[in-house]
């Protein structure tokens, strides 16, 4: 249907790609102009225009001090940050819980939004929704302190399920082995966050047209047939676009769980870069360094976001920018 | 559920009716298999809110000991008292919702607007307006440079820092302009031909037609909003009269935390042992502050929920 | 409309840019945007403080910045309210709720400062104090003749000024301590009852008491028994670091040991290889919780109030919530006794010091305050003996009676009150007194500065089942399980040196951290034969940090102490 429209306008407005921008063609367009022009300069004012705070990545910046009277040091915090020893494990451990969390969180909330999709009762689909979003607000303290009672050897309740379907022998120390933490941070996102996830897909299925799945009933569809054609096509250009932006958000594996749950047995898997920054750039009062960790993720973000933006404008699907 | 469903309802209805005609053991197997599933995806979603509530109602210095799970094990009302002592939650609770409300209204209005402009392809500035609007979710000035242009602007201690710097949000535009894109370019050809300018199409057509998508964007706005607390802690701190729930029940937990690990204050309490202990401990004043801190937005959500979970179809609008 | 709309579009990027530029200015020309509105107020309260010299009360506002979490006293508060009677201050809180450093950072940078803030080095070092000297000799012989003794340890080692009047550790008259909230290796009663009354000397005597008793009791409760927790989370570190400088005799010296005035780091040295290699044997023999390296806090807190530990090392008021909750369950015989264990007995044991003073907290005047000598007037009111009596006990009558003697005690009712904290808002002056200036020991007629160390009042604690194991050693109090401390060595102690923010020091101390927090657990659950090469791996990259560069700090500001405070 998108290709269709998508077509549709092609033949009304033929874009020219070297049409030169004229005052003429602003001036036509200039309630859209007056609807968007005001909030570039909002966004350039409040987004932007603190940029200049980047300079401290350059600087031993102190705070207090005039901006003529820092020291610049060139490039020693990224070098600092760069070439510590744990700056690769570090980045591995970022990047692999951030695209633990990106799929899981991706697949989890998108197939439970077509499960809710398919329950009948309007009370009941309204119900589970609810509560399934409830853990969304609670805080990660909270939510850790759950998962690390869960996951004790004393009583805790995984270990307890697990023994009682005879899947393991004996209760397994689950936060004290490197290579399960990513699996129970994945987990734990998904619970946190699942419900709340679905909410942006339920709204896209909300709004495909009823006479698609009639007409779809029409030609002997099942339901999972229904799912296939008509309720995931419909949410396709959602989910293509929440796929692109989450991409660039892959550095953003978070420090508080890792932090919240992670110990001296499993740093080399639980440390992440925003927790070594923190460590050695907030808490030191080197803000420079915090600065220049804040650039290195912001240049790996934006590659990300526009290579994904590449691979789904070559794939045809929508696309973001 | 009000009347204005009764079309979709009506349709769902029939179409359960032929479903249900059609095959026969596929649907039972299917709504067996979803509804173990849900059942126990609620339970494991409404555990950890069911703990906390009960931590809440549970004595503080017995919450310690652990092994509390769906029902306190001494009853008591004294984590709530501990939230509802503190004189200043009463105001604060007005300037959040005086936040949220004015946040939530202006962002949607402005982000719907945006996205309409940004949706129409002849746009001359579509590209560029698109291109810095989405870079902005994937850097921050930081913290310094953040506090000087909001320190510039003389925003500090103003009720204003709350709004201002969220009227718009990348994000959500992308949500919304991706939506409208969904929306049939028949309805707005229509509209054209009556002479209708872009503001009136976006008034008019556009955004009763959002209402699903500004359903779930006002959720997330809202509840952003709602939350938030680093603001107060940063720009608003020093005017007690701005302060802000979220920020006022932070002050409250890590007041709790604190007298709990200062070596001075504990070696204090830890004297009287034979004295009536503090019963309030952290643990059970951070349930207690989530409880206090998340119902009055959950109350929220229902009256947003009936759009996206039941729907307002852009079909039905059609007719 | 449309040649409105391009000029106007014009106008409005011009006036983005210009705009732009202002602000990138401003933010680095940061030292003279420091005027706030709020100042005004204090600015006419100045004037007419200073204009009227009349012995009649000025009313006046002084706002404070605490560096700590902490609650708003009721707006009718007692306390308070008797100051602004009597002495005119109206003081105006905001505490810390999250993270001090980002605080701190926006406060230094936009030179947005109250009028008094608490003590901390990141503003010391951001010249965000006035210095007190002159305005102390000036205006505040009380503060002056409080702080005689002190002066010197009281001066900034960068520039040799006192910005900061530190809250504790000016002690005056008979110190009354019956009371030990330090470090120890803690044992439950109960294993000293068992074992009639046994006196423990000994890391070695220690373990084989706790895996005697296990032996015998399995579980506690019917919970399997826990011989012993080691804590590690977050910032709560020392009960993995900080035993091995005890159990070779020395006091807490943080990360150092120091011998004749030299420091040097112990986390790699032979004795904590000792230490650690013992903690290998007693978990091989199953003494150590599974758990204990991967718990957090509440589950540590958890294990601690079932009654089920039989021992750990810690600091007594990281764990004082958890023995409130065994008292409450009856459990008295769960509770602890604090040891100071040595390697052998040829070491005598220091983990009890005497005080020090409280360096970096307490109050100092920021740059922006404008009634500066109103302030330390203030201070230096409230430094008297009556005032002081009136922050520490309250009013008499009201909150504590006096004995016909002149003795201070209070009844059951005001002993529950002072540990209400609703009960506080409203009747104690707390957060002021938490960190001013403030008399400790004894008041001029011999009663305690503080209710919990008047011996009345300690008496009146001790419950039946401390008596009996008190009586059993023939000690007054719990404290004289350690021994009399020696006078503190002039330097004493190195951990309340400043590294400074952003110092090479700094960063090595983080990695030191780091380092003993992954490599230590790895070596104590080692296999016994494995000990070895675990702990030479951790040598090795202990090897790889600069170290000397930390020990370098810490000498210097030793050698600096001793130069400037000795008398």
């Amino acid at each position: 249907m998108d290709e269709i429209l998508a077509e549709k306008k092609v033949v009304r407005h033929p874009k020219k790609k070297k049409q030169p921008i004229t005052w003429d063609l602003i001036k036509s367009q200039n309630q859209l102009v007056w609807m968007s022009v005001p909030l570039l300069l909002y966004i350039i004012l409040f987004a932007y225009v603190p940029v200049w705070g980047w300079t401290m990545a350059f600087q031993d910046y102190r705070p207090g001090r005039a901006f003529n009277d820092q020291k610049w040091v060139g490039f020693k915090q990224f070098k600092f940050l760069l070439t510590d020893d744990n700056f690769l494990r570090v980045l591995r451990n970022t990047f692999a819980m951030g695209l633990i969390n990106l799929i899981l969180g991706f697949v989890t909330a998108i197939v439970l939004a077509l499960l809710l999709n398919e329950i009948r009762k309007v009370f009941w689909k309204r119900a589970v929704q609810t509560i399934s979003y409830l853990p969304h607000f609670l805080s990660w303290i909270i939510v850790t302190g759950i998962v690390a009672t869960s996951l004790s050897i004393n009583d805790g309740i995984v270990n307890i399920v697990l023994m009682k379907l005879h899947l393991i022998r004996e209760p397994i120390l689950w936060l004290s082995e490197g290579k399960y933490f990513w699996g129970i941070v994945g987990a734990s996102h998904v619970w946190k966050e699942v419900g709340w996830n679905t909410i942006i897909y339920l709204a896209a299925i909300a709004s495909v047209d009823p006479a698609l799945y009639e007409a779809a009933e029409i030609d002997g569809a099942n339901r999972y047939k229904k799912m296939r054609f008509v309720t995931l096509p419909g949410i396709k250009a959602t989910i293509v676009i929440l796929l692109i932006m989450s991409v660039g958000h892959v550095l953003e594996a978070g420090f508080e769980v890792q932090y919240l749950l992670g110990n001296g047995l499993i740093v080399d898997w639980s440390e992440t870069i925003d927790i070594f920054v923190l460590k050695y750039g907030i808490a030191q009062g080197n803000y420079s360094l915090a600065t220049a960790g804040g650039i290195f993720k912001t240049v790996v973000s934006i590659t990300l976001l526009l290579f994904a933006n590449w691979t789904a404008k070559r794939l045809g699907e929508e696309r973001l920018l | 559920m009000g009347n204005q469903q009764i079309s979709p309802q009506k349709t769902a209805g029939i179409v359960i009716k032929k479903r249900l005609g059609s095959s026969g053991m596929e649907p039972i197997l299917f709504n067996t298999f979803n509804t173990i599933f849900m059942i126990i995806l609620v339970t494991v979603t409404l555990y950890p809110f069911l703990n906390t509530i009960a931590v809440s109602f549970n004595a503080g210095n017995d919450t310690i000991r652990g092994g509390i799970y769906l029902w306190p094990r001494i009853w008591t009302t004294q984590n709530y008292k501990a939230v509802f002592v503190t004189g200043t939650i009463y105001d604060a609770f007005w300037v959040s919702v005086a936040r949220t409300v004015l946040s939530t209204i202006l962002n949607i209005f402005l982000t719907t607007m945006l996205a309409y402009t940004l949706s129409r392809k002849e746009y001359v500035f579509r590209k560029s307006i698109t291109v810095i609007f989405v870079l902005t979710m994937y850097f921050s000035a930081g913290l310094i440079p953040g506090y000087f242009l909001i320190k510039n602007l003389h925003l500090l201690n103003s009720f204003w820092v709350y709004v201002l710097p969220s009227m718009v949000s990348a994000f959500n535009m992308i949500v919304i302009r991706t939506y409208i894109g969904t929306i049939p370019e028949s309805l707005l050809e229509s509209a054209k031909i009556d002479g209708a300018g872009d503001f009136k199409i976006f008034i008019r057509i556009i955004f009763p037609l959002c209402k699903p998508v500004l359903a779930t964007v006002a959720l997330f706005v809202a509840v952003g909003a709602w939350n938030s607390w680093f603001d107060a802690f940063l720009y608003t701190s020093s005017r007690q009269e701005l302060s802000t729930l979220q920020y006022e029940l932070m002050k409250l937990l890590s007041s709790t935390m604190n007298s709990n690990s200062n070596p001075n204050v504990a070696a204090g309490v830890g004297m009287n042992q034979n004295s009536a202990q503090a019963m309030v401990t952290p643990l059970s004043i951070r349930a207690a502050v989530t409880i206090v801190a998340s119902v009055p937005i959950l109350v929220v959500y229902p009256f947003m929920q009936k759009y996206f979970v039941v729907g307002l179809n852009v079909g039905s609008v059609k007719e | 409309m449309g040649g409105k709309s391009k000029s106007m579009f014009k106008l409005s990027l011009i006036v983005l840019l210009s705009l732009s530029f202002t602000l990138a200015g401003c933010g680095g020309n940061t030292n003279n945007a420091s005027e706030g509105k709020e100042n005004t107020a204090k600015e006419t309260a100045a004037a007419t403080g200073n204009t009227n010299t009349s012995t009649k009360v000025e009313p006046f506002d002084i706002s404070v910045f605490i560096g700590e979490a902490g609650q708003q006293p009721t707006p009718d508060n007692k306390i308070y309210k008797k100051i602004k009677d009597e002495l005119g201050a109206t003081f105006n809180y905001e505490y810390l709720a999250g993270d001090l450093n980002q605080k701190l950072g926006v406060m230094i940078a936009g030179q947005d400062y109250p009028d008094v803030m608490t003590g901390n080095t990141k503003l010391t070092a951001a010249g965000a104090y006035i210095p007190l000297e002159d305005l102390i000799e000036q205006y505040a012989p009380n503060l002056k003749a409080h702080y005689a003794d002190y002066w010197n340890m009281m001066k900034d080692p960068n520039d040799g000024h006192i910005y900061i009047l530190p809250n504790y550790g000016v002690y005056n008259g008979k110190v009354n301590s019956s009371w030990y909230s330090g470090p120890a290796f803690w044992i439950q009663k109960a294993i000293l009852k068992e074992f009639g009354y046994p006196k423990v000397k000994t890391l070695d005597e220690y373990f084989d008491l706790i895996a005697k008793y296990k032996e015998k009791y399995p579980t506690i409760d019917g919970s399997p028994t826990i011989g012993f927790e080691i804590l590690n989370n977050d910032w709560r570190n020392w009960g993995l670091f900080n035993a091995p400088q005890h159990l070779i005799g020395h006091p807490n010296d943080g990360g150092v040991v120091v011998n004749d005035s030299v420091a040097e780091i112990f986390a790699d040295k032979d004795s904590a290889k000792q230490y650690y290699q013992k903690l290998n044997e007693v978990n091989n023999l199953g003494l150590i919780d599974k758990e204990t390296f991967v718990q957090n806090y509440d589950q540590y807190m958890a294990k601690l109030s079932s009654g089920t530990v039989l021992g750990m090392f810690d600091q007594h008021w990281n764990f004082s919530a958890a023995e409130n909750s065994l008292v409450t369950q009856g459990k008295d015989e769960r509770t602890y006794v604090g040891l100071p264990l040595v390697f052998d007995t040829k070491t005598k044991d220091y983990y009890r010091d005497l005080p020090v003073l409280n360096l970096n907290n307490g109050y100092g005047i920021s740059i922006n305050a404008k009634n500066a000598v109103q302030i330390i007037k203030l201070l230096d009111s409230l430094i008297t003996e009556d005032w002081q009596k009136t922050l520490s006990w309250g009013v008499p009558g009201e909150d504590y009676e006096v004995t016909d003697a002149g003795r201070f005690i209070k009844t059951q009712e005001q002993r529950d009150k002072a540990v209400d904290a609703t009960w506080i808002l409203a009747n104690k002056a707390k957060t002021f007194n938490d960190f001013g200036p403030k008399l400790e020991g004894s008041y001029a007629d011999g009663n305690s500065t503080d209710a919990a160390a008047q011996p009345e009042e300690y008496l009146a604690s001790v419950k039946p089942y401390d008596k009996e194991i008190l009586d059993a050693y023939g000690f007054k109090s719990y404290v004289d399980f350690f021994s009399e401390p020696p006078a503190n060595p002039v330097y004493y102690p190195a951990w309340s040196i400043d590294l400074v923010e952003g110092s090479e020091a700094k960063v090595v101390n983080t990695k030191l951290n780091d380092l003993s927090t992954k490599f230590l657990p790895k070596a104590i659950l080692a296999e016994p034969a494995d000990f070895d090469s675990a702990w030479s791996e951790y040598v090795g990259a202990i090897g790889k940090v600069n170290v000397k560069a930390y020990e370098d700090k810490i000498n210097e500001q030793i050698k600096w102490r001793i130069d400037n405070w000795s008398k």
